[in-house]
């Protein structure tokens, strides 16, 4: 089967009054269509620059690409010029869930106007119209708008479409979020961190939900995380990333069971277990100014050794849709 | 219904306000060491005809009298005669009003008009060779002496050129009186040709004191995109694939409006500073050529009719900015 | 401590618009320093030649001649001297009025202080040059009632802006601290608080300057300035105006002389407000 979106080689710095900081280091990441793909790593690694490069919404300026593609479907989206990707791709085949949903909509502007907006742009009935927006198009729109409300399950959808932002709560502006990312009928959401800045105890719902609506509908999401537990529990597969390089991926039952790079060992055995305690990682995240030759893991890994830090490790394959880079990874 | 609750607040605050502005006025014109009495009663005035005067004019009696005196007077709106024009001073003052509004309205509709575009234009190319000229000139806009910068217009545009008037407001009698507008009233009136005279005597004064008002406005509406450009929700619209032209003028524009709003009260205290002395040089027949007329005849209550209606007028566009602000900015009080 | 220094030194050489705002205030120091050296005719501040009234700028009289036939370059110069005291001394005195009063209603807070507020948000009310055109034409035209009617009318900014800024850091840290090792309110306001209110306070009495040089030659162009024949620059340029447009000259250049020293103080305030910015200043605070 073709994956829906093929990250190949990609490496990436941003300019810095210091020097390049080199964020992405020949990244791989593949995504079948459908499948719900966690992009696991600590904060820093490289998830969610991985994630904006993907949309394209780096600073032009900073942001230096050195090379790699993106395959989506049939087309590389770093060669495409943008007119074509705001048109067809941003916002229509690939939506976004954004990290903070108290500040990503803007303050002074009704929930129904940015919503509607959204629409007028990127509704799945702009294109049998020639691409007026048009009043019967509109009144679509509006409906199809109120019935995602209600599936995303808010209650009084009309009501919360005249409210502001700063009127709603933060799970229900979630909530929003995700409707906002589904209305389009996209082929690929990407998440970035969905959850982190709510309450632990809505988590847990705006997850599943995800999961569930991402699941009917066929939409493959790219949810990127620091929490393995989120992973777990929605996830049909795992990458991980460290320092700007992938290490790791596998499907979510095969990653969990048999761990197979040294990192993705230490990262489950710092979960915290049933006894309470916490494994640290001894070291310190590289420097990414100047990161480590060959593998970045190896100042940290207790099974480095001179290979490590001459080149990066090839992919090898453990198991069935399990690659791990690394020279001598756990059996 | 916090918003409510805030504009009560706000017109509260008002009397006192006014009342505070009154006292102060009255104060400072008493604590200066000159006489009011010998200046009417002019320097030929024997010592009798002065005293009798004095208590005439109620400046025998002490002064917490004379201030609750006075407070009576401003609040019925009598602000005493003017010893130029023998005319009450409320008379002078309500019909040079629309003048000065006039004058300031369209200085300061120009200022916005030119700043908050160049503004937007200005951080979205930070750092740019335009953003760099726009600053050199912003920050020359507020180093320019007004009264200079209307003489050289004058020279240059009605001396040189010869494309504007060189003063007054208006050749001719003027359209017919409705609102005091000449723009307005020639336009109802449908007089084009007092039109065209009011707008062409309107045309230095107005860009005079626009200049510096249109460069305070476009360094806050820059401050103000700068704030929003790199926010969250321009970061979510953008990767929703919203068009960018669209992203800045509906709404990040309108971010940069609510800040640069609540300035404008300030802005235009320092519009009417300057039209106190940019009224001369124009002999525009407004607020400010009278306050420079009274003071250089030591009118003294004219000087003070002058300074209430005034400040009444920047407590009032104050007042006006924090409704609009608190219209235009969901989020409510500040 | 000398660490941050040095850095906000090194910021300071490198921000090209302070770098040359404060060049064009040495400029004016040192033109009203070194006039008598500098002029190329001293005596013209005082002496009149009318059979060389109103001459073009040519090799001899480099900015042209006044009305009464005086080296304009000479007089604008000499000039200088009474732009940069008037400044210098109005500023200084609001300061001195307008911080203590500040701080101390900060500080302490409660319906006293609200009303000293009140106060002060009334006189802000009045157009600035109205109080200053009033206060100065009633006590008669001079340099030290210009300079008082300035000081007057200018206090109220510097509370406000004092009051504002120790209202926002009187609840930090190592404010309360002070205070609970028992400092006194005086100690706690000069060692603790004035300190981290400084660079506001720089950053505005720059900015200041330039406003209030503008203020004092409207006053000298609406005739209340120092008397003639002082070299002032706004008086000269009211002087001027009959003699439009065929002495183009006369207005320009001391109507110059006030545009580049209002943008030096405008270009020094707006790059010291870059470099001593407010979180940079809090962070210090709290290390002190």
């Amino acid at each position: 089967m073709p994956e829906l979106l093929a990250v190949e080689d990609l490496s990436l710095g941003f300019r810095t009054d210091a020097g390049l900081a080199r964020v992405l280091d020949g990244v791989n990441l593949a995504i079948q269509p459908g499948q719900i793909m966690g992009l696991v790593g600590e904060s820093g690694c490289g998830k969610t620059t991985l994630a904006r490069t993907v949309l394209g919404i780096l600073p032009r300026h900073a942001a230096l690409i050195e090379r790699g593609r993106i395959r989506f479907e049939r087309s590389d989206l770093l060669s495409a010029d943008d007119t074509t990707l705001n048109d067809q791709v941003r916002g229509k085949a690939i939506t976004f869930i954004p990290q903070d949903p108290f500040t990503s909509f803007n303050p002074v502007f009704p929930i129904g106007t940015q919503m509607m907006e959204i629409m007028r742009w990127k509704s799945p009935r702009r294109a049998q119209d020639g691409g007026h927006n048009t009043r019967a198009r509109r009144a679509a729109d509006r409906d199809a708008v109120l019935a995602m409300l209600d599936a995303v399950q808010l209650p009084q959808p009309r009501q919360v479409l005249a409210k502001y932002p700063h009127e709603v709560s933060g799970g229900q502006r979630q909530r929003l979020m995700i409707a906002m990312a589904l209305l389009p009928e996209p082929r690929l959401v990407i998440a970035d961190e969905p959850t982190t800045a709510l309450d632990v105890t809505i988590q847990a719902q705006i997850l599943k939900l995800l999961r569930r609506l991402a699941t009917e509908r066929g939409v493959a999401v790219l949810l990127t995380t620091h929490d393995l537990g989120t992973a777990y529990e929605i996830c049909d597969a795992i990458t991980v990333m460290y320092a700007g390089q992938e290490v790791e991926a596998a499907p979510t039952d095969a990653f969990f069971r048999h761990p197979a790079h040294p990192y993705t060992a230490r990262l489950l055995a710092s979960l915290p277990r049933a006894d309470g305690k916490v494994l640290g990682i001894p070291g310190e995240v590289p420097n990414l100014l100047a990161p480590p030759a060959g593998c970045r893991f190896h100042p940290r890994c207790e099974r480095a050794e001179p290979a490590c830090s001459r080149s990066r490790p090839p992919v090898t394959l453990p198991g069935q849709g399990h690659a791990v880079r690394c020279y001598h990874p756990q059996a | 219904m916090r918003r409510l609750e805030m504009v009560l607040s706000r017109l509260a605050w008002f009397f006192p306000t006014m009342a505070g502005l009154i006292v102060i006025v009255f104060l400072i014109s008493n604590v200066i060491p000159t006489d009011p009495v010998r200046i009417v009663a002019g320097e030929n005035a024997t010592p009798e005809q002065v005293a009798a005067l004095r208590v005439k004019l109620g400046y025998d009696k002490p002064i917490a009298i004379q201030l609750l005196n006075h407070f009576r007077d401003v609040l019925s709106g009598n602000l005493g005669v003017s010893i130029y024009t023998q005319r009450p001073i409320s008379e002078d003052l309500a019909k040079r009003l629309p003048a000065t509004l006039e004058l300031s309205i369209t200085a300061l509709s120009l200022a916005i008009l030119l700043g908050i575009p160049l503004g937007v234009v200005s951080a979205l190319r930070r750092n740019a060779w335009i953003d760099q000229v726009l600053r050199v000139i912003s920050v020359s806009g507020l180093a320019i002496a007004a009264f200079w910068l209307a003489m050289e217009l004058q020279f240059l545009f009605s001396m040189k050129l010869r494309v504007a008037p060189l003063n007054g407001r208006i050749d001719g009698f003027g359209p017919e009186p409705y609102t005091g507008f000449y723009v307005l009233d020639s336009l109802i009136g449908r007089d084009w040709e007092s039109l065209g005279s009011a707008l062409s005597h309107l045309a230095l004064p107005a860009l005079t004191l626009a200049l510096p008002a249109a460069a305070t406005i476009l360094r806050f509406a820059r401050a103000g995109v700068l704030e929003v450009i790199n926010s969250n929700h321009v970061l979510y619209q953008r990767a929703m694939g919203i068009p960018p032209r669209l992203i800045v003028w509906k709404y990040v524009l309108r971010n940069a409006l609510i800040s640069t709003v609540t300035q404008i009260g300030l802005i235009f205290g320092v519009l009417l500073t300057n039209a106190v002395v940019i009224e001369t040089v124009f002999d525009w027949p407004g607020l400010g050529s009278f306050a420079v007329q009274s003071i250089l005849q030591s009118d003294h209550k004219a000087i003070i009719g002058f300074t209430i209606w005034t400040g009444g007028l920047i407590v009032v566009v104050n007042l006006l900015v924090d409704l609009l602000h608190s219209v235009i900015d969901p989020r409510g009080a500040r | 401590m000398t660490g941050s220094w040095r850095r906000t030194a090194a910021r300071f050489l490198g921000d090209r618009a302070a770098l040359m705002g404060a060049s064009l205030i040495l400029l004016l120091v040192l033109a009203a320093v070194f006039a008598p050296l500098l002029s190329p005719f001293p005596a013209d501040v005082a002496e009149f030649h009318t059979a060389n009234r109103l001459r073009p700028p040519d090799g001899v009289n480099w900015l042209g001649t006044d009305r009464m036939g005086s080296d304009l370059l000479s007089r604008i110069l000499f000039g200088a001297r009474i732009t940069i005291s008037i400044a210098l001394i109005a500023v200084g005195s609001a300061v001195l009025l307008g911080v203590p009063v500040g701080l101390v209603a900060g500080y302490y807070g409660g319906w006293p202080s609200d009303l000293l507020m009140r106060v002060s948000d009334i006189f802000l009310a009045v157009p600035q040059i109205v109080l200053a055109i009033a206060i100065a034409q009633t006590l008669g035209p001079s340099i030290e009632n210009v300079i008082l009617a300035l000081s007057i009318t200018y206090w109220p900014f510097w509370a406000r802006l004092v009051y504002a800024e120790t209202r926002s850091i009187k609840n930090e840290v190592f404010v309360e601290s002070a205070i609970a090792l028992g400092a006194s309110s005086l100690r706690v306001m000069a060692m603790h608080i004035l300190p981290n209110i400084a660079s506001a306070i720089i950053v505005r009495t720059s900015i200041g300057m330039g406003a209030t040089i503008l203020t004092a030659a409207a006053l000298g162009f609406l005739g209340l300035g120092a008397p003639p024949p002082a070299p002032e620059w706004g008086r000269m340029i009211a002087e001027s105006r009959e003699f439009l447009p065929e002495a183009w000259w006369y207005a320009t250049a001391p109507g110059i002389a006030i545009f580049m020293v209002v943008m030096g103080f405008n270009l020094l305030g707006d790059g010291l407000r870059d470099i001593l910015d407010p979180r940079i200043r809090r962070a210090v605070g709290r290390h002190a």
